[in-house]
């Protein structure tokens, strides 16, 4: 590994195999990873159970037991971190590739449908057939998810459409589907309306060692074919001609990016349900924190993702007893006042520079 | 000597100890070993399970949608309104609708977990602190009490059920003296005022009370084109325009359980919002035979819920 300067003046780390990084992003990455980490250290004192830290680093340190405090930190809140890691990396992840992929800072699994996709299919499961053993909702998730990226896919290919058609498309058949969900609610009878309310707010509330089990392998088939794709989707920033121009192959590249897309985005909603806006906000916040592209960029705003969801878990436990306060919510109260200072911040830097 | 006789008597204890413990096959076709005689019940639904397991003299702990100092998270407080504001019956919640605190489940020291068919998603995670039985309230085939002696099958209480069972039914003979004579065998149409009409259910107290004092139940199914499937929840959504086709002898009228004002001018109003005109086109309304049910009281499946219907019956008779 080798440090140099760029011709922009800035350092990169150029590693083995040709793979550089900028020394702002690893800098970045390195203090996220911090941030992340202390979180979820906090996290583990944060719940109806009264653990301290260093009560919670002795459970740790020790292996679970039949105690409430190892019940507590083994049973509820480690899952809920390691879930909430996962899951929003991925979201977030899944947002920054699709933006790339759209060439549209507003694109993400929500607003192109592929969550609704998720969520409607396992509407329909919930409903229709509230007998279906619990292993079979993953892959209604993915099949719902797949059906609106095969329907991307075929509608973006023959339209040969760029970026704001993509967006455009996903946001008609996003709105068809929240039709069809809104349908399924109005003739669902209150009380199972009730039972849905916590997966469709979005909830860590089931992430168990058995859920984790279940999503960590979708998740580490996603991620690195994510990164694989890292080059694609930097000449993809720079608009289809240029990623022409740069060796892409769009009719390839483009449906294996949205594959990937629906195979994070529908792990993830059977996981937790849809996290809304996570996938726009966590790109945002991590080009803010440092603009960067390619894979370095879709690895800050991975890390974005998961310590915003962290962070909207310790909220939630927090507030527990006192105000009924969904994950999704909370990352919504969380991110969203982030997410309008940053977009502020870098316009009155954008006004200083000119 | 001494060893030998702790040894056996832990040996009795822990055998009797399985004894207690029966297997069974819940209402989802999951087999669960759970407590004959369970001690701390926690509910996984308010309205349809936790009422029928507190009539039935069970001791709920928990109850999904309660808030820590035992009131209701939602608009309306199914527990005080059936039984009314009995301390003993300010049940702790188990965390916040749509994040139920594992922890706090666990605080309770639950031997048993009573959910809803739907609430499948919900189980593994609840596993982990007791067992969950799941059982069926919106099959096709429940109605009345069915879902309280169910219960009490399950749960070996069927000589409370039925002790409570006599009690009421003594109350419909009473009350069914009192109801004019030309009022029996008439057909009956139950609606609630949510947003729109809906016609109710089998699945209430109030159901239950109204067919064992004489009433037949009109069919409404058959002339609406609503999504009629049988066994899917409280009530079935009707347009204004099938709800004005509709003629009963009697109508039955509740306003939502979320709506905190009751009253019969409320009611009327709402359905005149709704469906305009509708005291004029239906004779049941021009016969002024409309009896208005507070839903909040009625509408639990529990012997209770039968009882406040019982004297709203009795109510309308002697006006």
């Amino acid at each position: 590994m080798t440090v140099t300067r760029a011709l922009d003046g800035r350092l990169i780390m150029r590693f083995a195999g040709g793979l550089t990084i900028r020394l702002a992003d690893v800098v970045a990455l390195s203090g996220l990873s911090l941030v992340i980490l202390l979180a979820a250290a906090a996290s583990l004192t944060v719940g109806s159970t009264p653990v301290g830290m260093a009560d919670a680093i002795g459970i740790l340190w020790h292996g679970p037991d039949a105690s409430d405090l190892s019940f507590a930190v083994w049973d509820v809140r480690l899952p809920r971190i390691l879930m909430g890691i996962l899951v929003g990396a991925s979201v977030a992840l899944t947002g920054a590739m699709l933006q790339s992929l759209a060439q549209n800072p507003l694109a993400d699994p929500g607003l192109l449908g592929l969550s609704q996709g998720s969520m409607t299919a396992l509407l329909v499961i919930f409903v229709f057939l509230p007998g279906l053993p619990q292993g079979w909702l993953p892959l209604a998730a993915l099949a719902g998810g797949l059906a609106v990226g095969v329907l991307l896919v075929i509608l973006v290919g023959r339209a040969n459409a760029g970026g704001m058609a993509i967006l455009l498309i996903g946001i008609a058949v996003e709105t068809s589907l929240s039709s069809v969900t809104s349908i399924l609610l109005l003739y669902t009878p209150p009380e199972v309306s009730l039972a849905l309310a916590d997966w469709m707010a979005g909830s860590l509330f089931r992430a168990s060692w058995q859920s984790l089990a279940t999503f960590t392998p979708w998740f580490a088939l996603g991620v690195p074919a994510i990164l694989f794709l890292g080059r694609a989707l930097r000449s993809y920033d720079l608009g289809d001609q240029m990623a022409m121009a740069l060796g892409e192959t769009l009719s390839f590249s483009k449906p294996v990016i949205l594959v990937t897309a629906v195979l994070l985005t529908s792990a993830a909603v059977s996981a937790v349900g849809p996290l809304a806006f996570l996938g726009v906000m966590a790109p945002h916040l991590a080009n803010f924190i440092s603009p960067a592209s390619g894979r370095a960029r879709l690895l800050l705003s991975a890390a974005v993702g998961a310590l915003l969801v962290v962070c909207a878990d310790i909220l939630t436990r927090g507030l527990a007893g006192e105000l009924p306060l969904p994950t999704g919510l909370a990352i919504v109260i969380l991110g969203v006042p982030m997410f309008i200072t940053t977009l502020r911040l870098r316009s009155a830097r954008r006004m200083r520079g000119q | 000597m001494k060893k030998f006789i702790l040894v056996l008597v832990a040996l009795l204890l822990a055998g009797q100890a399985f004894a207690e413990m029966r297997q069974v096959v819940d209402d989802a076709g999951r087999s669960v070993e759970i407590p004959t005689k369970p001690q701390r019940i926690i509910a996984l639904h308010e309205a349809l399970l936790a009422l029928p397991l507190i009539e039935l003299g069970l001791d709920v702990v928990g109850v999904y949608g309660r808030a820590d100092d035992g009131g209701s998270q939602i608009d309306v407080d199914f527990i005080r309104s059936v039984f009314g504001d009995d301390p003993a019956l300010r049940i702790a919640g188990i965390g916040p609708i749509g994040n139920i605190d594992l922890e706090k489940v666990r605080a309770l020291k639950p031997d048993l977990i009573i959910g809803m068919g739907q609430q499948q998603a919900q189980v593994q995670a609840l596993s982990a602190v007791a067992p969950v039985y799941l059982q069926a309230t919106m099959a096709g085939g429940e109605s009345g009490f069915s879902i309280e002696t169910r219960l009490a099958e399950l749960l070996g209480r069927q000589d409370v059920f039925a002790a409570k069972q006599a009690g009421y039914l003594a109350r419909v003979a009473e009350v069914r003296g009192r109801l004019p004579a030309e009022t029996r065998g008439k057909t009956y149409l139950a609606v609630i005022v949510f947003d729109q009409v809906s016609a109710v259910r089998d699945v209430s107290g109030a159901v239950q009370a109204i067919r064992d004092l004489g009433f037949t139940p009109y069919d409404w199914s058959s002339r609406v084109t609503s999504e009629a499937t049988p066994g899917r929840g409280f009530a079935v959504p009707l347009s204004s325009e099938e709800f004005a086709r509709l003629d009963p002898d009697v109508l039955i009228v509740m306003n939502s359980y979320l709506s905190p004002d009751q009253s019969p001018d409320k009611i009327r109003a709402r359905l005149a919002a709704i469906a305009p005109g509708w005291n004029r086109f239906m004779r049941a309304a021009r016969e002024d035979n409309i009896i208005f049910l507070n839903s909040a009281e009625v509408a639990t499946p529990t012997i209770q819920s039968a009882l406040h219907t019982l004297t709203a019956f009795e109510k309308w008779a002697g006006q």
